[in-house]
């Protein structure tokens, strides 16, 4: 906001003015907000150093509920189930739906068709989508096996049932949900690019993946940021669809934190303990984001 | 605002390619949508018979008519159309009231404030579900259609949305209007409300995907059946009848028709207002 | 300005009410007149249990008027532990999973009611499962326990002699893989058997019938055998495979009541789901029986024996929080359920009361059940044991033990292995609490 020149002592009425004005604008909206989720998530900060059970009340516990994390072979498989699933996800649906932004962004026909169903994915509820994925995924009567044999491989995966392959397909449906609502975002980016700097790479004899790099990729910085840091907390928050694709299964081979943290919490009643786990996610999705912030902000230095 | 024409014409063998991968896109995304709309018009053995049906031999279109005698879709479809209508008013209006206030008036404690905001939309929301469970308790709203509003309508993500499109609109714009002598609420109803009208759009079309299709939140809050929502009314079909693959795709198509009605009707806006608001990260 | 104090006003109010915890949730006691009581339910048009005890119980008790709340019977327990957790539970809550029962007593959610225990007949079964510290924390209405059942049309189209109690599981295992065959032959689809996907179908079998087999031992290694039988069962393709009983959300009912599988283990409670969807034909229509589960060794086999198999039962607790006249309504309710009346008028809506042997005529006077003395003998004898004993570390036992499950049957993880890691979890994580 630019400050206007007046008086020191105007000044200080205007403060307090914006003040007032300031907080009625959030008034309607933190009320719930602090009421509803501020004070239930500042109370799982001290819920996770206490032994609680949901009923009665908390016993403060110190560290206790981290020392017993750090031996917990379960929370570490879900902790490395839960980077697997990053580690792939993110780049995949990066790479899937810029690649479908560049080609939206020619002069093809079905463009908009294709804008449009591209987005279907993202807003069918998670429940019909788990029941067509898993029967497209079963391994013997599915239509992707049938496929699969069809084209002459042997023996296809058993996706959602085998350890293997459990996380793979959890992977795939998870991008295929997702990359209408980013190939949209990548859409908009690349629209905001001059078209003068591809005629003047070409001028200089760039070929099209040159162009792309020199072009392309740093006009999308901006974009591509947003992206990864909405990316990664979904993916790092990733709940329902692995709780009614696998339900962690088969054995832990797709148990992710979040599902942990419901697990512990609810099916076997260690609120305190599952506080606690909750707070490590909190902490991991928190750092991400600040690493992406710190290296988007020296390279566009 | 960007308008999103296509704007480049490729060359031929890279308009060839470019269709081919076009279409198998289009294929990998429809196809479990063509499997769900065939499911529902075959009968209960045919949905697993092998060889694969891709087309029903003869399409069943009595299961259109079956699930609204042998399920309570009516109620559903109600409770859920009504929660989406005042869920989706007050989180735009008190998001983008709030937005308002972030973005374009300073004073201080403002950023801690929205840093808050910014916080809770990284911890998972099944890790404070008890506390804001009793948390609702306390204000008696549990077991009523109320327990979902307050659930969803002051999320974080609407004030984020809209604070990140208002941050686009240039300061020199407001600071005229205040100049002129309009109050600060004149100015976001008259000046702020009309130009972010796509990214009102896309928050509404995000709020209503999300709260048509919300699972965990009316499980752990409605009890009545007659409070029911289309998603848990659906789940508890498919348990009841479990053996209905055909009538259960059938509920799941209704479940998705409306939205995708809704986003059909308004996607010239919605695409805006996405790529807009997501731009100035 | 005024309407911001009114604000953090009422957020600090809520805040000090959450942060001392839950406030009383006692309710005007009137000290005569009309009571109503709330019970809680779960899939109220398909399990008229609730609605049978709760209507009986008024006709006895004119005064008391039993309301049902309906809760979602996939997670029963995340929204009852929420309702509690909050102090808006009903006055009566069903122990619907015994897993879960010492969370609940433990937690101090149930009222001690050894007073109505110690009024009850000797007949009625799984009170033990509810004793904790020599009290007793809830009433049994229902006992099942789990059986086999059989489809005589498809046996006599295989031509395979149908079972007469003296089955072992190698005696199964070889009866469903001839099934299959002959079956195919025969030009039917159908497989031999089926076990649904639950964990319980393996591990509750091994568990109630090998000797000094116990959870909390933390030695697993009774469970083998059992997962050889069922991987060889999978693999000789006599059994759907895990895999696709899951990705196709294959439901008992379907596989056994539409002549998927000729012989189904499954829980007593079937046969009234059964006899129901035969006639709103759910179901087809063909005629079918019940065994005793088959068992380890032959010592237990034989209409002679008593045959030994597993099932929890399901018993009724009350909320602490009820005020005083309530809880003494809610024990002549309890006492009410798990007696000789109740049991009569679940029978004749084919549920398997507490005190079966009393209803044993009355049972299979109903249509639709069968008439055969094997079917009767297998519902009336038999030695249950519990599916989860009563203890601290049995949820998350049973939690490590489900992932056992999927892994091996999905042929994920070989069976020592899985053993091994499951052992090595259950110490870590769990018997270390």
């Amino acid at each position: 906001m630019t400050t206007m020149p007046v008086a020191r002592r105007r000044r200080g009425r205007v403060m307090v003015r914006n003040t007032v004005v300031g907080l009625s604008f959030l008034l309607p909206n933190f009320t719930g907000f602090l009421l509803l989720t501020l004070v239930p998530v500042i109370l799982l900060f001290y819920y996770a150093f206490t032994d609680w059970s949901v009923f009665g009340g908390a016993e403060w516990s110190g560290l206790d509920n981290f020392e017993r994390m750090l031996g917990d072979s379960s929370f570490w498989t879900a902790l490395t189930n839960t980077l697997y699933y990053a580690a792939f996800h993110i780049p995949l649906t990066l790479a899937v739906s810029l690649g479908l932004a560049m080609l939206l962004n020619r002069r093809l026909r079905g463009v908009a068709f294709f804008r449009t169903v591209a987005f279907f994915p993202y807003i069918t509820s998670i429940v019909a989508i788990a029941q067509v994925w898993n029967m497209l995924f079963s391994p013997t009567y599915g239509p992707i096996n049938e496929l699969l044999r069809f084209v002459g491989v042997e023996n296809p995966p058993g996706w959602t049932t085998s350890a293997d392959a459990s996380m793979p397909a959890v992977i795939l449906v998870g991008t295929w949900r997702d990359m209408g609502y980013y190939m949209l975002l990548f859409l908009a980016g690349l629209q905001t690019i001059p078209g003068q700097l591809y005629e003047a790479a070409k001028v200089d004899g760039a070929n099209a993946w040159q162009r792309f790099r020199a072009v392309t990729l740093p006009g999308l910085r901006p974009t591509t940021f947003f992206i990864t840091v909405l990316l990664t907390i979904g993916s790092f928050k990733v709940f329902d669809l692995i709780l009614v694709m696998t339900d962690g299964g088969p054995g832990q081979s797709t148990l992710v934190l979040s599902q942990y943290i419901y697990k512990k919490g609810f099916e076997e009643n260690e609120f305190g303990y599952a506080s606690a786990v909750s707070i490590v996610l909190f902490a991991i999705c928190f750092l991400v984001t600040i690493v992406q912030f710190l290296v988007n902000k020296r390279r566009s230095e | 605002m960007t308008t999103l024409k296509p704007r480049r014409k490729a060359p031929g063998p890279l308009r060839i390619l470019g269709y081919v991968a076009l279409a198998v896109a289009a294929v990998a995304v429809l196809l479990p949508f063509y499997w769900m709309l065939s499911s529902s018009l075959k009968s209960n053995n045919d949905v697993f018979s092998i060889p694969i049906q891709w087309l029903p031999a003869e399409p069943v279109w009595r299961n259109y008519l079956d699930i609204w005698t042998r399920s309570d879709i009516t109620t559903w479809i109600g409770n859920t159309v009504l929660l989406s209508a005042i869920v989706t008013t007050l989180q735009v209006l008190t998001g983008s009231f709030a937005a308002y206030g972030f973005s374009k008036i300073t004073f201080p404690g403002r950023d801690v404030l929205f840093l808050a905001y910014i916080g809770t939309l990284a911890v998972p929301w099944q890790s404070y579900m008890i506390p804001q469970f009793i948390m609702m308790s306390k204000l008696q709203l549990t077991d009523t259609l109320w327990s979902i509003v307050a659930l969803q309508a002051f999320g974080a993500l609407g004030v984020f949305m809209m604070k990140q499109f208002y941050e686009s609109i240039p300061d020199e714009l407001v600071d005229a209007a205040r100049i002129d002598g309009m109050s600060e609420y004149g100015i976001w109803r008259r000046i702020m409300l009309p130009l972010s009208v796509p990214a009102l759009a896309s928050l509404t079309l995000i709020t209503l995907v999300n709260t048509w299709n919300d699972y965990l939140g009316p499980l752990l809050y409605l009890r009545s059946p007659d409070l029911w929502t289309l998603q848990i009314g659906l789940k508890s079909f498919i348990n009841e009848y479990n053996a209905e693959h055909a009538l259960i795709m059938t509920g799941s198509v209704l479940s998705v028709l409306p939205i995708v009605v809704i986003f059909l009707a308004g996607q010239r806006y919605f695409v805006e207002g996405i790529a807009t608001t997501g731009l100035k990260g | 300005m005024k309407r911001s104090i009114a604000a953090v006003l009422g957020a600090a109010t809520a805040l000090s009410l959450v942060l001392s915890g839950c406030g009383g949730g006692g309710d005007d006691a009137d000290e005569t007149g009309p009571l109503t009581l709330s019970l809680a339910g779960w899939s109220l048009s398909t399990t008229p249990e609730f609605k049978t005890l709760a209507d009986g119980f008024h006709t006895a008790n004119p005064d008391i008027t039993v309301e049902l709340k309906e809760y979602d019977a996939t997670n029963y327990d995340t929204q009852m532990i929420a309702d509690l957790a909050a102090g808006k539970a009903p006055d009566v809550y069903v122990q619907k999973n015994l897993k879960n029962f010492y969370t609940y007593q433990d937690g101090k959610q149930l009222l001690d009611v050894s007073d109505i225990a110690g009024s009850l007949g000797a007949n009625v079964g799984g009170l033990s499962a509810y004793q904790v510290d020599g009290k007793t924390w809830a009433i049994p209405y229902r006992q099942d326990s789990w059986v086999l059942y059989y489809n005589k049309a498809l046996f006599d189209k295989a031509g395979v002699k149908q079972p007469d109690g003296s089955w072992t599981w190698d005696d199964y295992a070889a009866a469903a893989k001839e099934l299959t065959t002959k079956l195919k032959g025969a030009g039917d689809k159908a497989l031999g058997t089926y076990q649904h996907t639950w964990q319980s179908t393996v591990q509750s079998f091994a568990l109630a019938q090998t000797a000094g087999a116990s959870l909390e031992s933390g030695d697993f290694s009774y469970l083998k055998p059992y997962y050889e039988r069922s991987l060889d069962l999978q693999n000789a393709g006599a059994q759907v495979k895990l895999g696709d009983a899951t990705t196709n959300s294959l439901t008992y009912q379907a596989q056994f009541g539409k002549q998927q599988s000729a012989m189904l283990v499954m829980g007593s409670w079937y046969m009234a789901t059964l006899r129901s969807q035969q006639t709103s034909g759910d179901a087809d229509k063909f005629e079918w029986g019940i065994a005793p589960a088959p068992q380890q060794t032959k010592a237990t086999t034989g209409t002679a024996a008593v045959p030994v198999t597993f099932a929890d039962p399901t018993g009724l607790g009350i909320n602490p929080k009820v005020s005083d006249r309530k809880a003494e309504a809610a024990k002549k309710f309890l006492a009410y359920a798990a007696g000789v009346d109740a049991a009569k008028s679940l029978a004749g809506i084919g549920i398997t009361p507490a005190d079966s042997a009393a209803v044993t005529d009355t049972f299979f006077q109903l249509d639709g059940i069968p008439q055969d003395d094997l079917s009767k003998f297998a519902f009336a004898t038999h030695d249950t044991k519990p599916e989860n004993p009563v203890g601290k570390y049995t949820a998350g036992l049973q939690n490590v033990l489900n992932d056992l499950h999927t892994a091996v049957l999905s042929g994920a993880t070989p069976i020592d292995q899985a053993i091994t890691e499951a052992q090595d979890r259950a110490k870590n994580e769990v018997l270390s609490k």
